[in-house]
């Protein structure tokens, strides 16, 4: 199967009971319309029971992620019971620990406790589909894309550009800058803009009376970034 | 329907289908009949444990009325529900809600808009009249 690899399936448990089922949901949205668009599809749980026979065959004819909210693991019983071994199991409940008691059920009542929950398990999740896809890719093509016997460590750091009023700024590390504010739940709002900006002044020069232009541009170049969009 | 259901909440079910807006619609329902609109009388359960075949969640629509919320034809909390050996009170398809809504934009899988929250409304207010007609042991048409 790994040669003829081009999508990554995703089951989320979706259970209703909870709230780690809403964010499980929600998360695996996340992957397929934002942050893995094009490397990922999905099919509803449910209809490893109710489908028919192409649809029982889901988990065979792609590698196959669940993203259960407890640790009773239905979308993984239910994928391996119905449709075949997966690829990787994640748990919303493992991942955010307490977090999700202060999130809902329903929509209507989404907080940002709800949002920063969603978006730290959907890059939980694109993360594995990245690590299946790469493990998946047949090592010559691996190899080709690792720029030939180069030391990592004597590489440049990749860099990142922003607009700062109407200006392009290079910033040096800015994607490893950003991947580590995602990774502290900094959320991808105005709420989040003051740690951005004091996230990058540790890397890079940013006068006070610039302080505001700087926000923004940052603001903007992290939304894109949680978004997948590649920094230029 | 037993009666001896009568008197113990009703399980809405949705099938919480996750490529389009229906199966949003479907939750969201579920949620504002289990939260607001009939609290106490009502409660729901994971379909996904259902599908695993938890014992609990067998029993649980083995001795419940249970109203079934799909978003398309697939049917797929009616199909499990059955397949459990639970009893469907009552089916409502979000599909068919549609025929009343022609050029509505409800949304996508992720999030609705107005127009799809006016339909779910509708449901969840359809889906409480099945449930008092329950309580007060009159039929409910499938």
């Amino acid at each position: 199967m790994s040669a003829e690899i081009t999508k990554v399936g995703i089951i989320s448990c979706s259970g209703e009971a909870i709230p780690e089922g809403t964010i499980s949901r929600l998360a695996t949205r996340r992957v397929l319309e934002l942050l893995r668009p094009g490397q990922t599809v999905t099919l509803c749980l449910p209809l490893f029971l109710a489908g028919n026979e192409a649809e029982r065959n889901f988990a065979k004819t792609h590698p196959t992620i669940t993203i259960d909210g407890c640790e009773k693991q239905c979308a993984k019983w239910g994928t391996e019971e119905h449709s075949g071994p997966v690829s990787g199991a994640l748990i919303v409940s493992e991942i955010l620990g307490t977090q999700p008691s202060a999130c809902h059920r329903s929509s209507r009542g989404a907080s940002q406790a709800d949002r920063e929950a969603v978006w730290a398990v959907a890059e939980q999740i694109a993360a594995a589909v990245d690590k299946v896809l790469a493990e998946a890719t047949p090592p010559d093509a691996a190899a080709a894309g690792t720029g030939g016997g180069q030391c990592a460590c004597s590489s440049p750091v990749p860099g990142g550009s922003i607009t700062v009023k109407g200006a392009k700024v290079t910033i040096a590390g800015l994607p490893l800058i950003f991947e580590q504010c995602a990774e502290r739940s900094i959320p991808a709002d105005a709420g989040g803009s003051a740690a951005l900006l004091e996230a990058v002044r540790i890397y890079h020069p940013i006068r006070p009376e610039e302080e505001a232009d700087y926000r923004s541009a940052l603001l903007a170049g992290y939304q894109n970034f949680r978004r997948g969009t590649k920094l230029t | 329907m037993a009666n001896e259901q009568i008197g113990n909440p009703v399980l809405v079910i949705p099938c919480s289908g996750i490529g389009k807006v229906h199966g949003l619609i479907s939750r969201e329902a579920t949620y504002l009949v289990t939260d607001e609109l009939a609290p106490g009388k009502t409660d729901t359960l994971c379909l996904a444990l259902l599908v695993k075949g938890d014992p609990d969640a067998v029993a649980d629509v083995r001795n419940h009325a249970c109203i079934t919320l799909d978003g398309c034809a697939k049917a797929c909390a009616e199909k499990n529900v059955q397949m459990a050996g639970g009893r469907v009170a009552k089916t409502i398809q979000v599909a068919a809600c549609f025929k009343n809504h022609r050029g509505a934009q409800p949304g996508d899988a992720s999030a609705l808009t107005d127009d799809g929250w006016t339909i779910t409304r509708e449901i969840a207010a359809s889906a409480t009249c099945d449930v008092a007609r329950f309580f007060a042991g009159e039929e409910v048409n499938r």
